[in-house]
C-alpha cells in the first residue's frame, strides 16, 4: 500500500438545504449552497493553487494564490472565500491569473531559505508544490532584502521542531489550534513583515499552553512545524490505517512507515471518531513499542523471590499449562481464572474468556472495566437494556446543553473534548458537576453556566436533587415518558424525588452545592433544548456508582433526552477497548453480548460452538479472586494486559492475594508491578504488531492493522491460542477475522460484523445485524432495547468512608492528558517531560494550615496506608478536598485508597478516601520497600542450562 | 482478626450493602432483589461461604439481608 | 454674552488654552462666559477668538500671547485690531462653503446639549422617531449619501442590507479611526459638534434595528476622546442614550489598518487588528457575528440634516452620482488650509488655487495627492478634474476621505512613491502576502531604482509588483498602494530617471 493522501478540497464541506450549479473552466458542477468556489472546483476535478486553505479549517483568504476570475464580477477574487453561486462562470487559469500567482509566489520565495534538497519537507512541501504549479523561474527581488532566514528554531517540544525561518505566515497552525483543538495556544505576534507565529506569550512551545496535539504540524504546509522523527528518518513510503491504542475515543491513524519502521503516526481525516485530529499520546507517544525495557522473551521462575529465567516459547507455554492443570487437579476447577485486557483487541479478549470458559472450564474471568465502568454496564442495562452509551460522538454537534459529570474530557478524551468545545464555542451551554474545577469549566471561549463543585461521595444526592427540581417545577417531558417508559414507575419515582431530603436546600447541606446553582443547572438541562450527559469515572468509582448511573438515566428519561442525535447518556469509556472487552463477555456473570450465564438458551449456543458445557454459575470478580486466594481456594491466574497491583485499590491486599497464589501468569509488554508476583511472564505485542479490532466509546468497531512483525514473536491472540492448545483445548484460528466471524455467529448484536465489512465501511457501530446491517449510530430510537425505559429509585446512601479528626480531608483521583492510566506506555516515552511525577493538589487554606508550600513533600495517609508525594497548592480543589493522579507506580496512590466499592458491581470507590496530609521529609515505608523489591524484580537469572 | 474472619466480614458487608441499596423499594422487594443479585453475581464459593456464616449465627447480617440469605439457603437445598 | 476661544486640537497646539486662561478674568469681570467651541475650519486663523456683540460674532485670529496686551482693550466691543477678521462668514474661505454637516461646528458649545438643541439639533432624530426603519432607510437612499470614509458605498443600500439581515442583535459602528495623513474632518467634527455624531448614530440605530453602538476612535486623538466622551456622558444623563440604545467609546492603539472596517471590528472584539475576508459582509456577519453597519463619522454626521430637511435638500447639491456635500480637507503646502465643505463638482484646480490660495511657499504647485497616503498624485494637467467619485476614478485617482495635500516643485516624487510603499509596510496587518512582503520589496526596489541599479528592469519589477498588489491584496491598504506609486511613475517619470533631477533639486534646497 502506498502513502495514503486524503484529498484536500481547500475549505470545509457545507451542509445546506439547497444546491447551486456553476461552471468551472467549462465543467458544470453542483454543490451545496455556501460551498466555496475553490471546493466546487476541486469537486469538479480542478485544483486551484492554494497555500493558506486546507479542508479542515475555515477559509482565511491570506495567501492570495487561489485567485480566479468570475464572469460579471470585477477583479480577481480569492476562490476560497468566495461562495459559489447559481449560474456562476469561473475561470481558474488565464494570463492575468498566471502572472498574479507567479507574482505572489515570487514574494514568498524572496523570503524563504533555498535549501529544498536538505530540508525535512523535501517531497512533502506545499510551498514547493505551488512554486512548481505556478511555474516560478526567477525571483527578481534577489535575496539580499529583508528576510527571516536567521530566525531561531524552537526544539523544546520532545516531538516536533518549530523553525520560523521557513514560515510563510499562512496562519494554518494558529487556526488549527483555534478551530480543531480549541486550546488557542498560538497566535501571530507583531504585524506586517514582522508577523511571526508565537506560542502563548512568545514562549517556547514546551513552556506555552500548547498541549502537543500535533494539529498545527499536520496543518503546516512547509517544514516550519515538523515531526522530529521525520527530520531524523526522512519521509515515509507507505501507510497503514489503524486505530489508536490509548483512550476510548479510538482515533484512526495512518501509520506512515518506511519498511517496518514507523516514521510518524498521522491522524486520518476520514476517521469517524477523530476526523483528522489526535492528541499527544496517539500522535507521538508510540515509542514505547521499541523501548529497551520491553520484554521480548518468555520467562519463568519457581518462586517470586527468584530471578527470572529466559526460556523458549514452548517451554513457557507448556509450563504454564501444566501448572494450571496441576492446580485445578489439586484445588478444583474453579481454582484458576483469567483477567482480560481492555487494551487488547476484541478477538484477543474473546479468546481469553473462551480460554477460561472452555479450557479452564469455569467463569472466573474479569476485566479492568470492573474498576472503571462496570456500574455503567449494570446501571444502563437495568434502565435501558444496553450496557453502553446511547449516542455517537457526532451527536454532540446537535446538543444545546451539555452536562459533564465526573469526567475531565480535555485530559481523558482530548479529541472528543475538542469536538465538544467547538460546539460550546458555537453557543451550547455547559454544566459541570465535579469537585474540582476542571479545565473545561473555564477555557478559551468556553465557560460553564454552572459548576456544581460537590463534595466527593455525594453524587446521588445531587443527581436526585436535580430530579427533584425538574419534577417539582413541572419540567418533566410527560409525553415522552408516557410513550417510552412505564408511567406508573415514573409516578412512583416522581413522588420519591420530590421528598424534602432531595430539595436543593437539603442537598446543599450534604454536598456543598448552593441551592440556587442546583436549581439553575436542573432548569437549564430540562428546558435548554437538546440535553446531553457525558460522564466518567467520577460517577462510577463510588460505593453508589451504579445508583448514580441509574440516576443519570432517570434524568434523561424524565426530560425526554433520548432516542435522537444531540441528547443521550454518554459514558466516556476510558481505554481503547474497554467497551469491547465488556462486549466480549469478560465479566464473570456474562457471555458475549451481555447475556447472563444462567440463560440456558445462550449457554446452548456456546456449548455447541465450543464443544463444552459452559458453567451456569457466575464466576469470581477480580476482588473476589484476591479474597479467594487469601482464603486458599484460588491458586492460579492468567492476566493479559492488566496491572492489577498498580491500578486496583488497596495495594497491600492485592499484593497479599497475589502472593498467596501459586501460578501467576502475566502476559504483558513490560515487567509491571503485578509481574513482581508472577511465575510466568509471556511477552505481549503492541497494537502496531497485530490485526484485530477495537471498540471505542461510541460502540464503534474499528480495524487495527499490523504494521510490523511482532518483536516478541507472536500477536497476543496467537499466544492465548498456544496456551489453549497446550491445555488440551484446540484453537486453530489462522487470522483474527475468523475469531470475529465466530463472534458474529454467536452474538445477535454482532451478526453483521466482519472484517470485510469493516474494511468496506471503515467502522461499524454495534448493534449490527439484519435490522441494522450497517450498524447503529444512535440507540433507543423509537423504543428502548428493553422495551420501556425503567425509572429506578435512587436513594442516597452516604459512603461508609467517613472523614474524622484523624482523616479530615477527602481524596479524589483523576487523569492527566500526557500520561495514560498506570503509565506503562507513556512513562516510556518523552511524555515524561510533562508529568514526571504525580502531585497532590491541595487548596491554599488546607496547605497553609499544615505548613505546606507548593512543591513540598507531603505524607498522604488513610486508614488503608500511606504514601508520599509532592504538593501542588491550587484553588482548583475546594477546601477539604485533595486530588492526585495515579500514573507513576512510585506514588503508590492505591496504597491509600479504601476497600469500599460499588454495591452492585464492586467497582472500587477510588474517588472518596478520607485522608490526612502532613509535611514529611522521607518516603513512606511501603514506598521504600516497594522500590527495593521492584529493583530486585528487574534482575534476570543467569542463562538457564 | 484472622484472614478468614476478615473475609466473612467482607462478605457480610457486601451483602448488607446490597440490601441497604434496595431498601428504598420496601422490605419485600428488597429481600427479593437482594436474593436475585447475589444469585446473579456471586460465585458459588462466595454464596456457600456466606450461607455457612448464616448457619453459624450470621453475625452482622441485617434483617433484610438475613431473610434474603435464608431464602437463598432454601433454594440451595432444593 | 459669550467669548469663544477655539478648543480644537489645532488651536490648542498653538496656545489656545493659554489664551483662554489669559482672557478668563477679563471675560468674567465683564460678564462674559468663555466657551471652547470646535474649529470653524480655517487653520490660518487659529487660534481663533470670537466675541458676541450686538452686531453679531466678531472674529480675531490668529491670536497669540503677544497679541493679548493690545487685544484686551478692544476685544469685548469687537473693536479694531490688526488681527480682527470681522464676521467670519464673510471670509472668502467660509463664504464659498455649503456647510450642511459642519453648520454648527465652531459655533456651538460642544459640551452642552441645550446649546446643540438651540442650534437646531435633534430635529432629525425627532422626525426619524416617527418613521419606520425602512422609511428612514429609503430616505437616506434617496439622498444619495455615499460612505464618506473612502469607499463611497451608498449608505442607504448598506443600511437596507443590515436591516434585512436576520439576527436578534444588531450594531452600528462609527469608524472614527481617521488615519489618512492630511485628514482631520472627523476630528474637527467630533471636537466641535459631538452631539451631531450621536444623533446620527441614534437615527442609524433606529433604521437598522441596532440596540448598541460603538465608536472606534483612534488613540492619537486625545482631544476628541475627551470631548466626545464628555458628550456621551451628557447624552446618557439626559436620557438621549439609555437601555434601548447606548454607545460605547472604544479607543484604538495606533494601527492605520484598523480603519479598515473588518480589522476595526476585530479590534473591538479584542482580537488582532487583522483584516477579515469578505464575504461575509459586516452587514450580514459583523461585530460578534451580528449584522453591523459600519460607517464613517462624516457619513453618520450627514444623516440628521437629511432627516431634518429632507432627502432632496441634500441630493440637490452635487452632480452625477456624487450627491450632497463633501467636507474637503485642504492640507500640505497651501496658504489656506482647513476644512472646506462644498457640494461635489468643484475642480481640483479651483480648490488648490482659489480656495487654498496656492502654495504657502510661493513656489509653483507640482503635485496634489487626493484621498490620503494611498491616493493618486495628480499633476497640474489633471487639475480640471471635478471633485466627484467617478470623475476621479476615471482618471486613475480617488477621492477617499476627502483629504487634499499639495506639494510644490521641490517635491521628489520618487521619494513620495517610496513613502507609499514604506507606509504600507509599516501599517500592514501582515495577513496577506502581497502587502506583507510586497510592501517591503517595494521599498527595496524603489531604492534600487533611486541608486540607478538596473533601473529599467526594476521599473518593470515595480510595475509588476503594483499589479500583484492591486489585484491580489486582501484589502485596500495593499490594494491601493499602486495608486500613489503608479501615478508618480506615470505623471512624474522624470523623477525616476538616472541621474535624478529631484535629487539634485533637493541638494540645492538643503546644501
Amino acid at each position: 500500500m502506498k502513502l495514503y493522501n486524503e484529498s484536500d478540497h481547500g475549505t470545509p464541506a457545507k451542509k445546506a438545504t439547497s444546491e447551486v450549479k456553476l461552471s468551472v473552466d467549462g465543467r458544470v458542477v453542483s454543490v451545496p449552497a455556501g460551498t466555496s468556489v475553490m471546493r466546487a472546483a476541486a469537486i469538479a476535478g480542478i485544483g486551484v493553487p492554494k497555500l493558506c486553505a486546507t479542508e479542515s479549517l475555515e477559509a482565511f483568504g491570506s495567501c492570495r494564490m487561489c485567485l480566479v476570475e468570475i464572469e460579471g464580477r470585477n477583479g480577481t477574487p480569492a476562490s476560497c472565500t468566495t461562495p459559489a453561486a447559481e449560474g456562476m462562470v469561473v475561470h481558474t487559469q488565464n494570463e492575468r491569473l498566471k502572472k498574479l500567482r507567479r507574482g505572489v509566489m515570487e514574494l514568498y520565495i524572496s523570503d524563504h531559505p533555498l535549501d529544498c534538497l536538505t530540508c525535512s519537507a523535501n517531497g512533502d512541501c506545499e510551498l514547493q508544490d505551488m512554486a512548481g504549479a505556478v511555474g516560478l523561474r526567477e525571483v527578481r527581488y534577489g535575496y539580499d532584502g529583508e528576510n527571516h532566514l536567521k530566525a531561531k528554531k524552537d526544539e523544546s517540544n520532545p516531538y516536533f521542531t518549530f523553525d520560523p525561518s521557513k514560515c510563510i505566515v499562512c496562519s494554518r497552525c494558529v487556526r488549527a489550534c483555534d478551530e480543531t483543538q480549541g486550546t488557542l495556544a498560538l497566535t501571530i505576534q507583531g504585524r506586517g513583515f514582522g508577523s511571526t507565529v508565537s506560542a502563548s506569550q512568545n514562549q517556547s512551545f514546551l513552556e506555552s499552553e500548547c498541549v502537543s496535539c500535533g494539529a498545527c504540524i499536520k496543518a503546516c504546509p512547509t517544514a516550519t512545524l515538523m515531526e522530529k522523527s521525520v527530520i531524523d528518518i526522512g519521509l515515509p513510503e507507505h501507510s497503514v490505517i489503524t486505530t489508536c491504542a490509548y483512550c476510548g475515543v479510538g482515533c484512526t491513524f495512518k501509520a506512515e512507515m518506511r519498511g517496518e519502521e514507523v516514521v510518524r503516526m498521522v491522524p486520518f481525516d476520514d476517521g469517524k471518531a477523530n476526523q483528522g485530529h489526535s492528541c499527544v499520546k496517539g500522535r507521538f507517544a508510540w515509542g514505547y513499542t521499541t523501548h529497551k525495557e520491553r520484554v521480548l522473551k518468555p520467562m519463568i521462575r519457581a518462586k517470586v523471590t527468584d530471578p527470572w529465567q529466559e526460556v523458549s516459547w514452548e517451554r513457557a507455554i507448556t509450563h504454564a499449562a501444566s501448572e494450571i492443570r496441576r492446580l485445578q487437579e489439586a484445588h478444583g476447577r474453579g481454582a484458576v481464572g483469567g483477567i482480560t485486557s481492555s487494551r487488547c483487541t476484541n478477538e484477543e479478549t474473546f479468546l481469553v474468556q473462551k480460554l477460561v470458559r472452555a479450557a479452564f472450564g469455569n467463569n472466573n474471568v474479569d476485566t479492568c472495566a470492573r474498576v472503571c465502568h462496570s456500574p455503567t454496564g449494570y446501571g444502563l442495562k437495568t434502565t435501558f437494556g444496553t450496557s453502553a452509551g446511547t449516542q455517537d460522538f457526532e451527536s454532540v454537534e446537535h446538543a444545546d446543553v451539555i452536562m459533564v459529570i465526573g469526567a475531565n474530557p480535555t485530559d481523558g478524551h482530548p479529541v472528543f473534548a475538542s469536538r465538544m468545545k467547538r460546539r460550546l464555542r458555537a453557543g451550547a451551554k455547559l454544566i459541570v458537576i465535579d469537585p474540582r474545577r476542571i479545565d473545561l469549566v473555564r477555557t478559551p471561549h468556553v465557560e460553564a453556566s454552572h459548576h456544581l463543585a460537590l463534595q466527593p461521595g455525594t453524587n446521588v444526592a445531587v443527581l436526585t436533587g436535580l430530579a427533584h427540581v425538574i419534577v417539582s417545577e413541572g419540567l418533566a417531558n410527560e409525553a415522552f415518558i408516557r410513550e417510552r417508559c412505564d408511567f406508573d414507575e415514573y409516578l412512583q419515582w416522581a413522588e420519591f424525588v420530590k421528598r424534602p431530603e432531595y430539595s436543593p436546600e437539603a442537598v446543599e447541606k450534604v454536598s456543598g452545592v448552593p441551592a440556587e446553582t442546583l436549581r439553575g443547572a436542573a432548569r437549564l438541562y430540562a428546558s435548554g433544548g437538546n440535553g446531553a450527559i457525558y460522564y466518567g469515572l467520577g460517577v462510577t468509582e463510588h460505593s453508589q456508582g451504579s445508583t448514580a448511573v441509574m440516576a443519570i438515566a432517570n434524568l434523561a428519561m424524565a426530560t425526554g433526552n433520548l432516542g435522537r442525535p444531540g441528547v443521550g447518556v454518554n459514558p466516556l469509556r476510558g481505554q481503547n477497548n474497554v467497551q469491547g472487552s465488556c462486549d466480549m463477555g469478560s465479566f464473570p456473570h456474562e457471555l458475549v453480548g451481555y447475556r447472563h450465564v444462567s440463560d440456558a438458551a445462550v449457554r446452548a449456543i456456546f456449548d455447541k460452538a465450543w464443544g463444552v458445557k459452559v458453567d451456569p454459575e457466575p464466576g469470581l470478580r477480580i476482588s473476589n479472586m484476591i479474597d479467594s486466594a487469601l482464603e486458599g481456594s484460588f491458586k492460579g491466574i492468567y492476566i493479559q494486559g492488566e496491572d492489577i497491583l498498580q491500578s486496583d485499590p488497596n495495594t497491600k491486599h492485592i499484593a497479599a492475594g497475589l502472593g498467596a497464589m501459586e501460578c501467576v501468569i502475566v502476559h504483558d509488554l513490560f515487567l509491571n508491578e503485578t509481574a513482581s508476583y508472577a511465575h510466568v511472564f509471556l511477552p505481549g505485542s503492541t497494537f502496531l504488531e497485530k490485526d484485530g479490532t477495537f471498540t471505542n466509546a461510541e460502540r464503534r468497531i474499528q480495524l487495527v492493522r499490523k504494521v510490523m512483525t511482532p518483536r516478541n514473536g507472536y500477536a497476543d491472540w496467537e499466544i492465548t491460542q498456544l496456551l489453549s492448545n497446550a491445555l488440551g483445548y484446540p484453537m486453530h484460528y489462522a487470522h483474527p477475522s475468523e475469531i470475529m466471524d465466530e463472534i458474529a455467529r454467536t452474538t445477535p448484536t454482532f451478526t453483521g460484523v466482519s472484517f470485510d465489512k469493516l474494511d468496506r465501511l471503515g467502522s461499524i457501530q454495534w448493534p449490527c445485524n439484519d435490522r441494522a446491517p450497517e450498524g447503529t449510530p444512535v440507540m433507543h430510537v423509537g423504543s428502548f432495547v428493553r422495551g420501556k425505559g425503567r425509572f429506578v429509585l435512587t436513594e442516597f446512601v452516604p459512603t461508609d468512608e467517613k472523614t474524622g479528626p484523624r482523616f479530615p480531608l477527602l481524596l479524589t483521583t483523576g487523569r492527566i492528558l500526557t500520561q495514560y492510566n498506570v503509565g506503562a506506555q507513556t512513562r516510556r516515552t518523552a511524555n515524561e517531560v510533562w508529568h514526571p511525577e504525580d502531585r497532590l493538589e491541595i487548596h491554599p487554606f488546607d496547605a497553609e494550615e499544615r505548613g505546606v508550600k507548593d512543591g513540598d513533600w507531603v505524607k498522604l495517609a488513610s486508614r488503608s496506608g500511606e504514601t508520599t508525594l509532592r504538593a501542588q497548592v491550587t484553588d482548583r480543589v475546594a477546601p477539604g478536598v485533595v486530588y492526585t493522579t495515579f500514573h507513576h507506580p512510585s506514588t503508590q496512590a492505591n496504597v491509600v485508597t479504601s476497600e469500599y466499592a460499588d454495591w452492585a458491581t464492586s467497582c472500587p470507590e477510588y474517588k472518596v478516601t478520607a485522608v490526612q496530609v502532613s509535611p514529611t521529609r522521607e518516603p513512606a515505608e511501603w514506598q521504600t520497600q516497594y522500590a527495593r523489591m521492584s529493583a530486585d524484580q528487574r534482575k534476570l537469572a543467569e542463562p538457564s542450562k | 482478626m484472622s484472614a478468614s474472619a476478615a473475609y466473612d466480614e467482607k462478605l457480610v458487608y457486601m451483602a448488607n450493602q446490597i440490601a441497604r441499596n434496595f431498601s428504598i423499594h420496601g422490605e419485600e422487594k428488597a429481600v427479593a432483589s437482594t436474593l436475585d443479585h447475589i444469585r446473579m453475581f456471586w460465585d458459588p464459593r462466595m454464596r456457600a461461604r456466606i450461607l455457612d456464616h448464616l448457619r453459624a449465627g450470621g453475625v452482622g447480617l441485617e434483617p433484610t439481608t438475613r431473610r434474603a440469605l435464608e431464602l437463598l439457603s432454601l433454594a440451595a437445598t432444593e | 454674552m459669550k467669548l469663544f476661544v477655539s478648543g480644537d486640537a489645532v488651536a490648542r497646539a498653538l496656545g489656545a488654552d493659554e489664551l483662554a486662561a489669559g482672557l478668563a478674568s477679563d471675560a468674567a469681570s465683564r460678564g462674559f462666559t468663555v466657551v471652547r467651541p470646535g474649529s470653524r475650519g480655517l487653520c490660518s486663523a487659529e487660534p481663533l477668538v470670537e466675541v458676541e456683540t450686538a452686531a453679531g460674532r466678531v472674529a480675531y485670529g490668529p491670536v497669540f500671547e503677544e497679541d493679548l496686551a493690545s487685544l484686551r482693550p478692544v476685544l469685548f466691543d469687537g473693536g479694531e485690531h490688526p488681527k480682527r477678521l470681522g464676521k467670519l462668514e464673510d471670509h472668502p474661505f467660509l463664504k464659498k462653503q455649503t456647510r450642511l454637516t459642519f453648520e454648527r461646528c465652531g459655533l456651538s458649545d460642544p459640551g452642552s446639549l441645550a446649546d446643540y438643541r438651540s442650534h437646531g439639533g435633534l430635529v432629525g432624530l425627532a422626525k426619524a422617531s416617527e418613521m419606520t426603519p425602512s422609511a428612514i432607510v429609503e430616505f437616506v437612499t434617496q439622498s444619495g449619501l455615499r460612505g464618506r470614509g473612502g469607499a463611497g458605498f451608498p449608505a442607504g443600500i448598506k443600511w437596507k442590507t443590515t436591516l434585512e439581515a436576520p439576527g436578534a442583535r444588531k450594531f452600528v459602528v462609527c469608524n472614527a479611526d481617521e488615519g489618512d495623513s492630511g485628514t482631520f474632518a472627523d476630528r474637527m467634527l467630533m471636537e466641535g459638534d459631538p452631539f451631531l455624531l450621536i444623533e446620527g448614530m441614534l437615527i442609524t440605530a433606529r433604521a437598522i434595528g441596532a440596540g448598541r453602538g460603538y465608536i472606534y476612535l483612534r488613540s492619537e486623538y486625545p482631544d476628541a476622546i475627551r470631548v466626545l466622551g464628555h458628550a456621551l456622558d451628557i447624552a446618557r444623563a439626559e436620557k438621549l442614550l439609555g437601555p434601548s440604545f447606548d454607545i460605547e467609546l472604544r479607543i484604538g492603539a495606533g494601527s492605520y489598518v484598523c480603519g479598515e472596517e473588518t480589522a476595526l471590528l476585530e479590534s473591538i472584539e479584542g482580537r488582532r487588528g487583522q483584516v477579515r475576508a469578505k464575504p461575509p459582509l459586516p452587514a450580514h456577519h459583523g461585530l460578534f457575528g451580528c449584522p453591523t453597519a459600519v460607517n464613517n463619522v462624516l457619513t453618520l454626521a450627514a444623516v440628521p440634516y437629511i432627516l431634518a430637511n429632507g432627502a432632496e435638500a441634500y441630493a440637490r447639491h452635487g452632480l452625477g452620482r456624487s450627491r450632497g456635500t463633501m467636507p474637503i480637507q485642504l492640507a500640505g503646502n497651501l496658504k489656506n488650509t482647513g476644512l472646506f465643505e462644498a457640494p461635489f463638482g468643484m475642480s481640483l484646480g479651483e480648490l488648490v488655487h482659489e480656495i487654498g490660495g496656492g502654495s504657502a511657499s510661493g513656489r509653483p504647485i507640482r503635485s496634489v495627492q487626493v484621498g490620503g497616503p494611498l491616493g493618486a498624485y495628480f499633476p497640474p494637467a489633471l487639475f480640471d478634474t471635478p471633485f466627484d467619485y467617478e470623475a476621479f476614478s476615471q482618471r486613475g485617482g480617488l477621492i477617499g476621505h476627502g483629504g487634499v495635500v499639495a506639494f510644490d516643485d521641490t517635491v521628489d516624487m520618487l521619494k513620495q512613491a517610496r513613502f507609499a510603499m514604506e507606509f504600507c509596510a509599516v501599517e500592514s496587518c501582515g495577513k496577506c502576502t502581497p502587502c506583507r512582503i510586497g510592501s517591503v520589496r517595494g521599498v527595496e526596489t524603489i531604492d534600487r531604482i533611486a541608486a540607478g541599479d538596473r533601473r529599467n528592469e526594476n521599473l518593470t519589477v515595480l510595475t509588476d509588483l503594483c499589479e500583484t498588489l492591486k489585484y491580489g491584496s486582501l484589502c485596500a491598504l495593499g490594494g491601493f498602494v499602486p495608486y500613489p506609486v503608479m501615478s508618480a511613475l506615470e505623471h512624474f517619470k522624470e523623477d525616476f530617471q538616472s541621474p535624478r533631477p529631484a535629487a539634485s533639486r533637493a541638494a540645492k534646497r538643503n546644501p
